[in-house]
């Protein structure tokens, strides 16, 4: 039997940092991700933040992966604008909250998942290699058992011959098999849980700038949303820009959802609808018609032409609105001015309009879909992040960091990952990997990180520097008299830090249902965008895709068996699950509830419940932007 | 201890859709039809790989062909991670039937890495433009080399020099036969279209992961690996190749015009309903039939 040092299972970008940093710190190491090519499977909002604390270290992004982070990554945009609207119908107030976001934060960047963890793999790679590790993809981890005498686990795949490993990292996502097959924890019951659903939307840099107000091509901003766009659930909306795209989405508490089904694409079409949002992402949007009267060969040789001079005037607007390209084209001499590639983009314009009776529409252009639970790290967290010789990170550890407008679970990841990198060395240098040596020295690394601490507790600073910006823009008497007097007693600092030591020793978790209730998330929301908001209106109704149109955009490697099986059709979960999947997979026949597992994109809303693995190595859905 | 592989690969016609180009008589008009590696030439170029990964070796591969081939060289080096290309081009070696081009790829593998004995040479089924899959067989006779054609998996045993292999045998209209030989090294495999290496352990995921990297970055400049031998360097017997090489006495081509299409496809609009029910009316019409 083949046998290694150490195995992390699961390429995201915490497994992606700890082959990168076990390697740094000299130790071979071996990745296992299901998916077809790394980033295939991760999705996120999202913005990756670099961060610092009075309360002790944090690894970053640019501790991993080095401090030329920012200039080697392909991230997206750097966050110096973070904003947030409260929301009520076409009401809208907002209050600037950069002050918060750059509250202990060296940085954060928008990202796009696929493109930011295949740049992570490729890093991580060139390391590993030296040592005779590396990353293996489309493999799938499917058991694992314990060698009595050596204590070394016997790794089981769908795709490999079995092997034997020292230690392992289980970096395998919010629906961890590892902390399923192992016990290690429960599955996540839905208090501990948050549903992510984004879609993504495309447009030009440039009219990004513009709308946004970016005077830095390489800055962007960040907005967030209370209120009735939350479609009175327990959550919020987001929307972050990235170069050439707009993220959109929300992040919602699972028990909520389950007290209330939604379907999740409904939340961000109340988003998309929103008249801020619908401005924001408007754009011109081609209607190829090809006229029916027509012999049925001239049409077919119409849509040829037709699909070729759109490819060419995308291609070209594209250009046309990148400061780089733009730039690159013109120094390759393929143009030789800005003014030659606009008159090029009007002719061709022209040319469709004038010949192909093509009609440009006020719209936007969605270009992926996508779903995940993130666990929530105050309620969720895996309080001892390890069984035997197994270490968790991130999300596999319940590790969401969700506070406020704090939404952090990849910067999170990362510190796991060097914190259990580090353990796992020192247990290599001693041969020891029992528990009391490496587990419950990971375990102390862990409730010693900063993050951790702010899972546990309040920060007052956080709060007063919130409260500040929030003070700034909003008079008390518009919250109406119960709201006011809270406001006023923590607006207080001497009376806030109070009521906060007295909080943090209490028990912080046993009032997060008072802390983050409907009052919070939408009601005093509202009450603030109807009292101050300004009306904003919009110019279009975008016409937004069904959810079988999502579905029938995205890329999948169907597998021919279910990786889910129902374990019993009639219960009350499974039917809200007719209305939860995002894909809509699940449907009712009679009494009974039906799953068909083509189109599922892995989010794991319906494994509380079922018999939940993910899908053999390279099948399933593969995100192309994540 | 490691092996010397040789692979054969021939440059052809591209018959996929807006590749291929016919004249109106219906023959392939090559000047205009992309080339490429051919499709069996690809699966002998990744046994190769999977040789390599598996028991480490070097590898070269060759092909007879005018100078454009080079491109299937460097599609066959991106697949295989080649150590060394040859392309056998000389205006001599033109009209060359199977035998004259056995006698060409003999004389060309005896060349490869600085003239050792190769331990297995791999080839395609055969060709997808008119070849008899003869070239194959005539090359192992010439080298000596035991020949075993139809090959889907096969096993090298370093030490004692043998190579166990399974052949596909198809009886047509019959079954299939799968038989497990043993035969001693050096030999010459044609492997069967539906070989399907597996790389089923941690290291060989690895090192196929490695060796793919680099045959990426070599097949960007190969040409640095890339020998062009006419006869003279091959020192060829002008008499053995090209046309004079050839016995072959072509009796007659049968020209294969293109097949006319029988089938004629109707275009429906997704919201077009009607059409669509009258298309479905028509399907259930004809299963009733
Ligand atoms: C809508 C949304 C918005 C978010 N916004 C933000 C944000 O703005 N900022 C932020 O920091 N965080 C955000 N998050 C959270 C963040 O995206 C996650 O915390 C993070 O991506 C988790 O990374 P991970 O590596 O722990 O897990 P994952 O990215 O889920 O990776 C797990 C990997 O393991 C693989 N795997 C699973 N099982 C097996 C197995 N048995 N064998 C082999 N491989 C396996 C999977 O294929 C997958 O690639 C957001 C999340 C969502 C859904
Ligand atoms: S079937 Fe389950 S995991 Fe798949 S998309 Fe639907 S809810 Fe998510």
């Amino acid at each position: 039997m083949e046998n290694c040092d150490v195995t992390i299972v699961g390429g995201g970008s915490a497994g992606l940092a700890a082959l990168k940093h076990l390697s740094s710190l000299g130790k071979q190491a071996i990745l296992l991700e299901a998916g077809k090519e790394i980033g295939s499977k991760n999705v996120s909002g999202g913005i990756l933040y670099s961060k610092k604390s009075n309360n002790g270290k944090i690894y970053n992004v640019e501790d991993i992966y080095g401090e030329s982070f920012l200039n080697e990554s392909p991230y997206e945009r750097l966050i110096t604008k973070y904003i947030l609207n409260a929301t009520s119908k076409d009401k809208i107030f907002s209050i600037d909250l950069t002050e918060s976001h750059d509250y202990q934060t060296n940085f954060g960047v928008s990202v796009l998942l696929n493109k930011l963890n295949s740049w992570f793999a490729q890093e991580a790679q060139i390391e590993a290699e030296k040592l005779g590790g590396g990353i293996i993809t489309g493999v799938h981890v499917r058991s694992l058992r314990w060698d009595e005498k050596s204590s070394k686990i016997i790794v089981e795949t769908d795709e490999l011959e079995e092997f034997e490993t020292k230690v392992m990292i289980a970096a395998d996502g919010v629906n961890s098999e590892i902390a399923e097959m192992t016990n290690a924890r429960e599955k996540f019951s839905p208090s501990e849980l948050y549903q992510g659903v984004k879609v993504l939307v495309k447009l030009p840099e440039k009219i990004i700038e513009e709308r946004f107000n970016i005077t830095n091509s390489d800055e962007g901003a960040a907005y967030l949303f209370a209120g009735d766009v939350s479609l009175n659930l327990i959550g919020g909306g987001f929307l972050y820009t990235n170069r050439d795209s707009l993220s959109i989405g929300g992040v919602y508490h699972y028990d909520s959802l389950l007290e209330h089904p939604i379907e999740p694409t409904e939340i961000v079409n109340a988003m998309l609808r929103n008249p801020l949002i619908s401005e924001l992402i408007k754009d011109d949007v081609p209607l190829k018609e090809i006229d029916k009267t027509l012999p049925k060969e001239e049409q077919v040789r119409k849509s040829f032409a037709i699909t070729k001079l759109l490819n060419n005037w995308n291609e070209l607007r594209q250009l046309y609105y990148s400061h780089k390209l733009k730039k690159k084209s013109i120094e390759d001499r393929k143009y030789t001015s800005e003014d030659e590639i606009k008159s090029k983009l009007d002719n061709l314009t022209q040319k469709l309009t004038n010949e192909y009776h093509t009609k440009f529409m006020t719209n936007y252009i969605e270009l992926e879909y996508t779903t995940k639970l993130v666990p929530d790290g105050k309620r969720g967290r895996m309080k001892k992040p390890y069984y035997k010789n197994i270490l968790f990170i991130g999300d596999a550890a319940g590790r969401g960091l969700f506070i406020g407008p704090r939404i952090e679970g990849l910067n999170v990841g990362i510190d796991d990952a060097a914190r259990a990198s580090i353990a796992i060395a020192r247990s290599l240098d001693k041969n020891n990997f029992e528990s009391n040596y490496l587990g419950d020295f990971y375990s102390q690394s862990i409730e010693q990180s900063p993050y951790t601490v702010d899972m546990k507790e309040i920060d007052k600073q956080y709060l007063g520097v919130i409260l500040n910006s929030t003070r700034k823009k909003i008079s008390p008497d518009a919250l109406g008299f119960k709201h006011k007097l809270v406001f006023n007693l923590i607006s207080n600092q001497g009376l806030r830090n109070f009521f906060i030591s007295l909080i943090n020793k209490y028990g912080y978790t046993r009032l997060l249902s008072f802390i983050e209730s409907e009052d919070v998330y939408y009601k005093i929301p509202i009450k603030i965008a109807d009292k101050l908001g300004t009306v904003k209106s919009s110019t279009y109704i975008p016409q937004i895709p069904t959810v079988q149109d999502r579905v029938a955009k995205l890329c999948y490697h169907e597998d021919t068996i279910s990786h889910i099986k129902i374990l019993n059709s009639g219960k009350n979960f499974l039917k809200k699950m007719v209305t939860l999947c995002p894909t809509k997979c699940y449907s009712l026949e009679g009494n009974d509830v039906v799953l068909q597992h083509e189109g599922c994109i892995e989010c794991g809303t319906c494994s509380k419940e079922t018999e939940w693995r993910h899908p053999r190595g390279e099948k399933g859905v593969l995100f192309k932007y994540g | 201890m490691t092996l010397n592989i040789a692979v054969i690969v021939k440059l052809e016609p591209d018959f996929s859709e807006g590749s291929v180009s016919y004249n109106p008589d219906g023959t392939l008009n090559r000047a205009e039809t992309k080339s490429r590696l051919g499709a069996h030439s690809a699966i002998a170029s990744l046994a190769a790989f999977y040789t390599k990964v598996k028991y480490g070796g070097y590898i070269s591969i060759c092909s007879m062909g005018p100078p454009m081939a080079e491109i299937a060289l460097q599609e066959a080096q991106s697949i295989s991670d080649a150590d060394e290309l040859h392309l056998y081009s000389d205006r001599l070696f033109a009209s060359a039937d199977t035998l004259a081009t056995a006698e060409v790829l003999k004389q060309g593998i005896k060349k490869m890495n600085t003239g050792k004995e190769m331990d297995i040479v791999f080839s395609g089924h055969r060709a997808s433009d008119g070849e008899t899959g003869q070239t194959g067989p005539q090359t192992a006779w010439k080298l000596g080399f035991t020949f075993l054609g139809n090959v889907i998996d096969f096993s090298v045993d370093l030490n004692n020099r043998y190579i166990f292999a399974k052949r596909l045998v198809a009886l047509p209209g019959f079954y299939d036969i799968v038989e497990e030989i043993q035969a001693p090294l050096p030999v010459f495999i044609a492997i069967d279209p539906s070989y399907k290496p597996t790389f089923d352990t941690i290291s060989l995921r690895l090192t196929s992961g490695r060796y793919l990297k680099e045959a990426k970055e070599r097949a960007v400049n190969y040409k640095s690996y890339l020998n062009v031998l006419d006869h003279k360097k091959l020192e060829l017997d002008p008499r053995l190749v090209g046309l004079p090489g050839s016995p072959t006495i072509v009796h007659k081509v049968e020209k294969i015009p293109k097949a006319r299409t029988t089938r004629s496809a109707e275009l429906i609009e997704g919201d077009d309903r009607q059409g669509i029910i009258n298309s479905v009316t028509k399907i259930l019409q004809l299963i009733q039939k």
